[in-house]
């Protein structure tokens, strides 16, 4: 009974030892987003809204695709992005986005400078955010990270 | 002599599967029994422990509105379970529970929507689900249960959150909750498992532009106000659904409510029949386990 138990014991650990396994292996989005320094690349002053907005780009799909996009009062970081575009090519200085709110048709104006801000700081920190999780999340687990 | 040491490796093998089949919930109940220990001592004595437990509460506050001394079966009710004030309007409401008709409407569909019967026979199953399907290799969730069946019977799926859905839902909650039903909900295989785990994790990361996980407020929050509400607890947080909300003025789903703590989180919404949702599902309905079915219910 003694050996069923041992072999019991080491299929779960073998089991065990899998799932933290796949719990390491992270998207290369995640990995290339976790060396930035958001404060530096969405620095719209410095870079550019042209650079800025690149970031955002690049990031906020692969956020998507891993279901964390963020999303502030109703506008999705996509929403953000797509109204930017249009802005800086338009070369204006301020962005109106149009989201649906509880059915309802709503728009909001933001300066096109702080917009690229937003945009690039949402879609690289939910990046981040990921990869911070892979080793905050068992902090917060009765039992086993959080001792009470 | 070989043929018998294969036979006798094949045997051992099946045994040991069979073994190791039962021993898939070995970290979830683990998982499961330390929530519980947590809240029993969170709200053993809430003025005695606010330094550890409620750190901005009035001393107050956890004299006259916090109630002590909670055990396990009275987390079935959430915040109700603590809070004193809103317990009083909560039975005020409840002598006159406004889902009562949401009920007769969801017998009324059981009855009558073409393939539903068939497909689930015995009404009181809301306490084991969310399930893990071994054919499909995920999650089924009650609501993604029902829209399959209404598929496989050439129906549009009904809308997740609310109407239809929620009526159903309401009846299979009231029949299992009239049936003495508790929440039973199973890992069998290493999928599962894995499912859980993927659900736990979900349930755990911070995420969104505030950056918060849902234990931030229902595990180490549960029982600390925001503004005038208090947080419910993970333990029991599912057994009350499809909810009546006075915010809502009608019947929602769990996923419903999901997605609208989701927002809060500030992150775009998961789909209610995401993996990323199903899976969440799976793993607060397993905490809860052992706590008798009791929806559908009533919600600020």
């Amino acid at each position: 009974m003694k050996t069923v138990q041992t072999i019991v014991t080491l299929l779960n650990l073998g089991a065990a030892l899998t799932l933290s396994a796949s719990a390491e292996e992270v998207n290369a989005a995640v990995e290339a987003a976790a060396k930035l320094d958001v404060k530096k690349v969405c620095d719209v002053r410095a870079n550019g809204l042209e650079k800025v907005l690149a970031v955002a780009e690049k990031y906020n799909p692969e956020a998507v695709k891993l279901g964390v996009e963020f999303k502030r009062l109703g506008i999705t970081n996509s929403t953000y992005i797509k109204g930017l575009k249009e802005a800086v090519k338009a070369k204006k200085p301020e962005v109106t986005l149009k989201y649906k709110s509880k059915g309802k048709e709503k728009s909001k104006t933001f300066k096109t400078d702080y917009a690229a801000w937003r945009s690039c700081h949402f879609a690289v920190r939910a990046l981040q955010q990921v990869k911070e999780a892979q080793s905050t999340y068992r902090l917060a687990i009765p039992g086993d990270g959080y001792s009470f | 002599m070989s043929a018998t040491i294969v036979k006798a490796s094949a045997l051992a093998l099946i045994a040991v599967s069979v073994l190791a089949a039962g021993g898939h919930n070995v970290q979830a109940e683990k998982d499961r029994k330390a929530l519980v220990a947590y809240m029993e001592k969170k709200f053993a004595n809430p003025l005695k422990n606010r330094a550890q437990f409620f750190p901005y509460s009035t001393d107050k506050e956890l004299k006259e509105n916090i109630k002590g001394d909670l055990k396990f079966e009275e987390f079935v009710l959430g915040s109700y379970a603590f809070n004193k004030q809103g317990r009083a309007q909560y039975d005020e409401i409840a002598e006159m529970p406004p889902y009562e008709d949401a009920i007769d409407a969801g017998e009324e569909l059981y009855n009558g929507t073409k393939g539903i019967k068939k497909c689930f026979p015995d009404p009181a199953i809301a306490g084991e689900y969310p399930k893990f399907d071994e054919k499909k290799g995920e999650v089924v969730t009650l609501t993604s249960a029902i829209n399959d069946c209404l598929k496989a019977s050439g129906q549009k799926p009904w809308n997740a959150k609310k109407g239809k859905m929620a009526e159903l839902e309401a009846y299979f909650a009231y029949r299992s909750k009239e049936a003495g039903k508790k929440v039973d909900i199973r890992i069998p295989s290493q999928a599962a498992q894995e499912a859980y785990e993927r659900g736990k994790k979900n349930y755990y990361s911070q995420r969104g532009y505030l950056k918060l996980s849902c234990a931030n407020c229902h595990v180490q929050g549960a029982g600390q106000r925001v503004r005038a509400e208090y947080m419910s607890p993970l333990l029991g947080q599912t057994t009350h659904f499809p909810v009546y909300r006075l915010k809502w003025e009608g019947l929602g789903t769990l996923e419903r409510r999901m997605g609208g703590c989701n927002k809060d989180q500030g992150e775009n919404p998961h789909k209610p029949g995401s993996p990323w949702m199903k899976e969440l599902l799976y793993f607060m309905a397993y905490m809860s386990n052992g706590l008798p079915v009791d929806g559908p219910d009533i919600r600020k």
